[in-house]
């Protein structure tokens, strides 16, 4: 069959990919990455740590100081090494996003792991920022390592990746509670039979505190390496205070261009909380399957993200390989798949014409990330709509489902 | 024999003692006298820093095209002999170029042989059409314009200014023709002059007009420092020069076709005077009777250079730096801070090693950056490698006491 010859294909695509001279280019593409990803931006901080100058003074780095301290010790920073390294990263985001799946599916192994690695590998949404030496791919890495730990149930490890996947970017903090809630049960599809969260939530406390002492250690690492405190508000505040308003995809930072100042510390505190009162929703509706109200906060993230690149939506697709239960009950999914296929050119092209060209304009710009954004919401929208449209499976043909 | 010889060497000794005991007492010259002499080694007194132009011509229509090839021959000249474009207002009516009557489109040529043509690389007019009109032109000389006029259509003389100004165009005893519909009398170019030298706007005009009964414009002047002279006198015309049989019309004037072939002899460093080229007018090639008003001219014109008016020469003025009051405000503590830290990045190169010139700079460099961050609290401090290592290894630790777990 032609499916066996599709990871070794998508293996080698990526393998010859990294090394042609296509970072070159992308790494300055704003879709593909933000100041808080952008490797321009990390060489930067390096050369200055390098030449002692604190990197966090200027505002250029908002990369986490883990970023630091490895760069600067252990990995490579010429660009070929990079891009090896990147490929590799991707590599073990889709082995262990395989292994999700299989530890959904209680299988050692499956005819649809190579399936499921490709549509992780070829995505373009994941495949060029990857190029573009994006740091969302140690993003996306740890979220898929934390969410592979905790299905596997392995706490510490779980709850480790977790606090570091919340170190290198402060959003990543929704998927947390997933996270314990997946430790607590297991990762096994419940969404056709849903039931009451089946343990006491007492029993997440102990892994609370491990996270947030976890948390701690990371913390005091990086201050080891910077010297101070500087590094919270230049990373972490970036995502809560928005001071670089460089275009991205995302839908904050057009209306924070033309936010008065009288109300932005207003407007950021709703866009922050925002993100926030998904958690508890989506974790209480979807209570009896944890992964899968994961995938739903990845989706929020994906959507309204602060610093948004297009891996993160890029997150969210691949991980709809994993739960193949829901395909039948989504109700649009070509609706989602053509947005996203006119999004995509549309986001580039509009870039280039207002800041390139100079016949267009930002709201041009913004158009196109508002086209994102649909394409985002609608994906999510059926994503939970499918998810609870399980539990009621076949319905007779002289019935049909309503929502109250 | 001997005797007139030993004569001979005392006179020669007595001589070149008394060459060199003059030229080591003129070493006390001051600056002043030094920059002098040489800014003035071209002999010219006339004290203008600048030099501006303005050439008119009053005439449009196709058969007026000598007339707009005149001008443009004129803008030509005085560019080449150095004048900006700046400092060069040209007033045309434009429409010979691009008339549709014109076999060589685009191109004004003023001879027969076409062999350069005038309107080719780089024309800038500045008044063109129906902008030339009197009022423009004495608005332009005065400087009374609106304050949306641009400034590449002002007159921004001053009072170290020489001005040329050249007219061209059908006249008569006393007055032009502008754009065959309005006139200007020899009247208001004298009152307008006056203006300008009232309001300081030029130390020496030179008027130059090629028109019927030319020299009758210039009897009116009245203000100082101005030298006139015109192509024709009263009852007089102009003639043009030749026809050229292809373009259909006169391309050049007389008078015009003589200066410019004139000035084709001389370039920036030409010592030619006004005299030299004033005794050059011959009536019988120019056909007719050019004349020259040089009363009010304070100068004797064997001491004016023709570059003092066609050329971009520049003086210079010299003053005493002790009488000015620019006064730098410095920062001394930071200066002497920079200052500080710029000399011991310095001195800690070359007591360490005298390596080569372009490596040591960047060494220096690199420690100057290195002190400034000190300096200004940016430094990450001390142990810096092993804070770093410190840090990559209690990850380490984290992740293998996580992994050791279940």
């Amino acid at each position: 069959m032609a499916s066996q010859y599709v990871f070794p294909a998508a293996v080698a695509a990526r393998i010859f990919l990294c090394f042609t001279s296509l970072p070159e280019y992308l790494k300055y593409d704003q879709q593909l990455s933000t100041p808080l990803t952008s490797h321009l931006r990390l060489q930067e901080g390096i050369f200055l740590y390098k030449h002692d100058i604190d990197p966090y003074a200027g505002g250029t780095l908002r990369h986490s100081p883990l970023f630091l301290s490895l760069f600067t010790t252990l990995l490579p920073t010429s660009r070929l090494p990079c891009s090896v390294l990147w490929t590799l990263c991707d590599f073990a985001a889709a082995y262990s996003l395989v292994r999700i799946w299989r530890a959904r599916q209680r299988v050692s192994s499956s005819s649809r792991d190579s399936l499921i690695a490709s549509l992780y590998l070829l995505n373009p949404y994941l495949a060029l920022p990857s190029l573009a030496l994006s740091t969302a791919t140690f993003d996306n890495l740890s979220v898929l390592l934390a969410l592979m730990f905790a299905s596997e149930g392995r706490t510490s490890l779980a709850l480790l990746v977790t606090a570091t996947a919340t170190q290198l970017s402060i959003p990543s903090a929704l998927i947390v509670l997933p996270v314990m809630l997946l430790l607590l049960t297991d990762p096994v599809s419940h969404l056709a039979v849903p039931r009451i969260f089946p343990v006491k939530l007492s029993r997440a406390i102990p892994l609370a505190t491990e996270y947030l002492a976890y948390s701690v250690a990371l913390m005091l690492a990086c201050t080891t390496l910077v010297g101070s405190w500087r590094w919270i508000p230049e990373t972490w505040g970036a995502s809560i205070m928005l001071p670089d308003l460089t275009p991205n995809p995302g839908l904050w930072w057009y209306f924070f261009t033309e936010m008065f100042d009288h109300f932005r510390s207003f407007f950021l505190m709703v866009f922050s909380i925002h993100l926030v009162i998904y958690i508890m929703p989506v974790c209480i509706k979807f209570q009896h399957d944890p992964l899968y109200a994961a995938f739903i906060l990845l989706g929020v993230l994906g959507t309204f993200k602060a610093y948004l690149s297009l891996a993160d939506p890029g997150l969210f697709l691949s991980m709809f390989a994993i739960f193949p239960e829901v395909h039948p009950y989504l109700r649009h999914p070509i609706v989602t798949a053509l947005l996203h296929l006119h999004a995509a050119p549309l986001l580039p092209l509009f870039h280039h014409l207002w800041l390139s060209e100079g016949t267009g304009n930002a709201n041009f710009y913004y158009a196109s990330t508002l086209v994102l954004g649909l394409a985002n919401g609608a994906g999510l929208l059926d994503a939970v709509w499918a998810g609870l449209r399980t539990a009621i499976g076949d319905v007779e043909p002289k019935y049909e489902v309503v929502q109250e | 024999m001997l005797s007139s010889l030993f004569s001979r060497c005392w006179a020669l000794l007595l001589l070149s003692l008394a060459l060199w005991t003059t030229s080591t007492t003129a070493e006390g010259e001051t600056p002043e006298k030094q920059a002098a002499d040489f800014f003035g080694r071209h002999e010219s007194t006339s004290g203008h820093t600048n030099n501006w132009a303005v050439l008119v011509c009053a005439s449009r229509y196709w058969f007026n095209y000598r007339h707009m090839a005149n001008a443009l021959g004129m803008y030509r000249t005085v560019k080449r002999l150095g004048v900006p474009d700046s400092h060069i207002i040209l007033m045309l009516a434009d429409d010979a170029a691009c008339n549709p009557r014109n076999p060589f489109p685009g191109s004004v040529f003023a001879s027969s042989s076409r062999s350069l043509d005038l309107y080719g690389s780089h024309v800038e007019v500045d008044y063109r059409g129906t902008d030339v009109t009197v009022e423009n032109f004495l608005r332009l000389l005065t400087g009374r314009v609106s304050p949306d006029m641009p400034r590449s259509k002002r007159l921004l003389s001053d009072d170290k200014s020489n001005v040329f100004v050249y007219m061209t165009g059908h006249g008569g005893n006393e007055f032009l023709k502008f754009q065959d519909s309005e006139e200007i009398s020899a009247f208001d170019i004298a009152d307008a002059f006056e203006q300008m030298w009232q309001k300081r706007r030029y130390n020496e005009l030179f008027f130059m007009i090629d028109t019927c009964q030319a020299n009758t414009m210039y009897t009116k002047f009245y203000s100082p420092n101005i030298l006139a002279t015109g192509s024709s006198q009263i009852e007089e015309n102009s003639y043009s020069y030749e026809n050229d049989a292809d373009i259909g019309v006169s391309v050049i004037d007389s008078y015009t076709h003589f200066v410019l072939e004139y000035m084709e002899r001389i370039n920036k460093t030409s010592q030619t005077s006004l005299q030299d080229f004033f005794n050059a007018y011959n009536p019988h090639t120019i056909r007719s009777h050019p004349g020259v008003r040089s009363d009010l001219f304070q100068r004797p014109l064997s001491d004016t250079l023709l570059t003092d008016f066609f050329g971009g020469v520049a003086h210079a003025e010299i003053f005493d730096s002790s009488s000015s009051n620019i006064d730098f405000e410095l920062d001394e503590e930071f200066a002497s801070k920079w200052q500080a830290v710029y000399d011991d990045a310095c001195n800690a190169e070359t007591s360490s090693d005298g390596g080569d010139a372009e490596n040591s700079s960047e060494r220096v460099a690199q420690s100057s950056i290195r002190k400034i961050g000190e300096k200004l609290d940016l430094s990450p401090g001390k142990w810096k490698e092993a804070r770093k290592w410190a840090s990559v290894a209690s990850l380490g630790a984290l992740i293998a006491w996580a992994a050791s777990r279940w």
